[in-house]
């Protein structure tokens, strides 16, 4: 559809909207206040002013501001240079100069990442480690917990959705109660709590992880389940009593189906934050992805090098995850697509 | 029928009483182990060493006490809140983690035997112009939060095990910076002298191993107290920790702690100087 736009002359497209203008100036000006002068770029920038930078120097307003404006009509003009491309090469132009600028940042750090590389005696270096130990465990937990999570939500909902009252009362208190309290305390009740009752009630930490998660993530998602099923228009009701199917069947084949489309997306988001929300069942000694990165981080005194290897961990997972999304959307979304 | 009836009613009884004295001794002597709880993330006490296994001297106390019982030893890794929050329902035996004996948490743990001293120590950034504790005073300062550490720049700190030796509080903070554990502050004054921080408190091995480690930190003066750290075990088995309490003595008797202070500390760290 892009492609029937017009292509307009190069002399129009490069010229800036007012809003364009408003915005690059205003990062002209925050960029004069964070007073670059004494970083690399203002480094570069002094000896064509005639000045210098480096220890026993105190740069002025005057650097401040052109090392400002010079990096300021820099992004200018890499934007002005994206906007001439075409969609389909600005994506991964932009992906790769943040990830970029990104990188830049932490590499600034006065951090040794060397550690990440660094061999045990048996040969694993604390990247493989992490991974072999940490993020096997993260995963484990959490697909365990979501797929528990998903047949608690889907009662809920349904319970919800009765007209039987008891239903209706155990459903809401249940994701009133899981919702509104924090999953760290819920893991301290399982764990902690359940063992009053008897010593047959003392769960080792991996189940008792698992029970916590899943229970906190399947009132989140009893809501989102409650909200799919609602969203499929009532006229689908009608339809399949129209063609004789009983309720069960329209449920299965009907309402299911199509309330998928809308519950995928955001189950998808929970299971995201669900990867993340792992790391608080490390209090009962799960060696899962963040607290792998602690433990060998603490041995070297290195824990921000080995945090920032588990957050690179979790975005690889994570991206996966979201292109699993995609193609589960794909499928439940297949009536709303041009087909051939 | 009669023996049946005996068999259920004795597993009824089991399960409505579950506690009874000698329950732990019974477990770890019925099962032939030792499970220890420690947090591995304080080295040089505990902490995952370059075989990817856990080591340190809160570690070989732990494994020396097991060997004394004549059992197998194995360790938990629950976070400290989880190990002071007492009620271990037999998931761990015994913390061999480096713990305070305050009479707050002796109502929630039984402490049978106190195993070594730490000194507590401030630090300054190396670019920092500070020399004596007097100059501390009136500071920013960084430590744990809810530690003894904290308890002391409080003026708080009441340590009433049997041997603490006493202390004066010296060092008056003009802020105090609390953080989750000891070494997020020598993070934070690791950005700079006096961006964050001022100074830090904390235990001397630690600083000194993040000395070791490229921390640009000296310790200033002489250490401001030291304190006693004990085995803890959960409550209810007088027997279990009596015998605990003999194998440590036994232990600082035979020069056995000594020695394994001195392979992880460098000095004697057993008794106080």
């Amino acid at each position: 559809m892009r492609a029937d736009i017009p292509a307009r002359p190069i002399l129009e497209r490069i010229t800036p909207s007012r809003t364009e203008v408003i915005v690059i100036a205003c990062l002209a000006a925050l960029l004069i206040w964070m007073q670059l002068a004494g970083t690399r770029i203002g480094g570069l920038i002094a000896p064509l002013t005639g000045g210098a930078t480096g220890p026993g120097t105190e740069p002025g307003f005057f650097l401040h501001s052109i090392t400002g404006l010079a990096i300021a009509g820099a992004l200018w003009v890499n934007l002005i240079l994206l906007r001439l491309l075409p969609f389909k090469f600005q994506v991964p132009i932009v992906w790769v100069e943040l990830l970029v600028a990104f990188i830049t940042f932490v590499s600034s750090f006065d951090r040794d990442f060397g550690i990440w590389f660094a061999t045990s005696q048996d040969g694993t270096t604390n990247f493989v480690y992490l991974i072999t130990t940490g993020a096997v465990t993260t995963l484990y937990v959490s697909f365990i917990s979501i797929a528990f999570a998903c047949i608690l939500a889907m009662a809920a909902a349904l319970a919800r959705l009765s007209d039987n009252g008891l239903a209706y009362a155990a459903s809401t208190f249940y994701t009133s109660f899981f919702r509104g309290t924090p999953l760290l305390l819920q893991v301290y009740v399982i764990y902690l709590g359940l063992p009053q009752l008897g010593p047959q009630f003392a769960l080792n930490a991996v189940p008792s992880g698992i029970l916590a998660l899943s229970l906190c993530y399947g009132a989140y998602l009893a809501e989102i389940f409650r909200a799919g099923i609602l969203g499929v228009h009532p006229g689908q009701h009608d339809a399949a009593a129209a063609l004789g199917l009983n309720r069960k069947l329209t449920f299965r084949k009907i309402i299911f189906p199509q309330a998928m489309r809308f519950i995928v997306p955001p189950t998808g988001n929970q299971f995201i934050a669900m990867l993340k929300d792992s790391s608080l069942v490390s209090v009962m000694g799960v060696w899962e992805l963040t607290r792998t990165a602690q433990i060998i981080g603490r041995r070297d005194f290195r824990v921000f090098e080995m945090l920032i290897a588990a957050a690179i961990i979790y975005w690889a997972l994570s991206i996966c995850f979201e292109l699993i999304q995609a193609r589960i959307e794909r499928h439940y979304g297949k009536g709303y697509t041009k087909r051939g | 029928m009669k023996t049946k009836l005996a068999v259920l009613a004795a597993a009824v009884a089991m399960l409505a009483a579950p506690t009874f004295a000698g329950e732990t001794l019974d477990r770890v002597m019925k099962t032939g182990k030792l499970t220890m709880s420690s947090d591995p993330e304080y080295p040089p006490q505990s902490f995952l060493n370059d075989s990817n296994e856990l080591d340190g001297f809160d570690v070989d106390v732990g494994k020396e006490i097991a060997k004394r019982l004549g059992v197998d030893f194995g360790i938990e890794t629950p976070a400290w809140e989880v190990i002071i929050a007492g009620g271990w329902s037999g998931r761990w035996d015994i913390s061999v983690g480096s713990v305070t004996p305050t009479k707050a948490r002796a109502q929630v743990l039984s402490f049978p035997a106190i195993y070594y001293y730490t000194p507590a120590s401030f630090a300054v950034h190396t670019d920092s112009s500070v020399t004596s504790l007097e100059e501390l005073n009136g500071k920013v300062i960084g430590t744990c939060g809810g530690c003894t550490y904290d308890a002391y720049l409080l003026k708080d700190l009441v340590i009433d095990a049997e041997g603490t030796p006493p202390f004066e509080y010296q060092v008056t903070a003009g802020e105090l910076k609390t953080y989750e554990t000891d070494t997020n502050a020598f993070d934070d004054l690791r950005l700079g002298d006096g961006v964050r921080v001022d100074a830090v408190f904390s235990a001397l091995p630690t600083i000194q191993e993040a000395i070791k480690n490229g921390y640009p930190m000296k310790v200033i003066g002489e250490p401001a107290f030291y304190e006693p750290l004990a085995v803890a075990t959960d409550k209810g088995d007088p027997e279990f920790d009596a015998k605990i309490a003999e194998i440590v003595g036994e232990m600082h008797k035979d020069g056995t702690l000594k020695a394994l202070s001195e392979k992880w500390y460098g000095v004697d760290l057993t008794t106080v100087q």
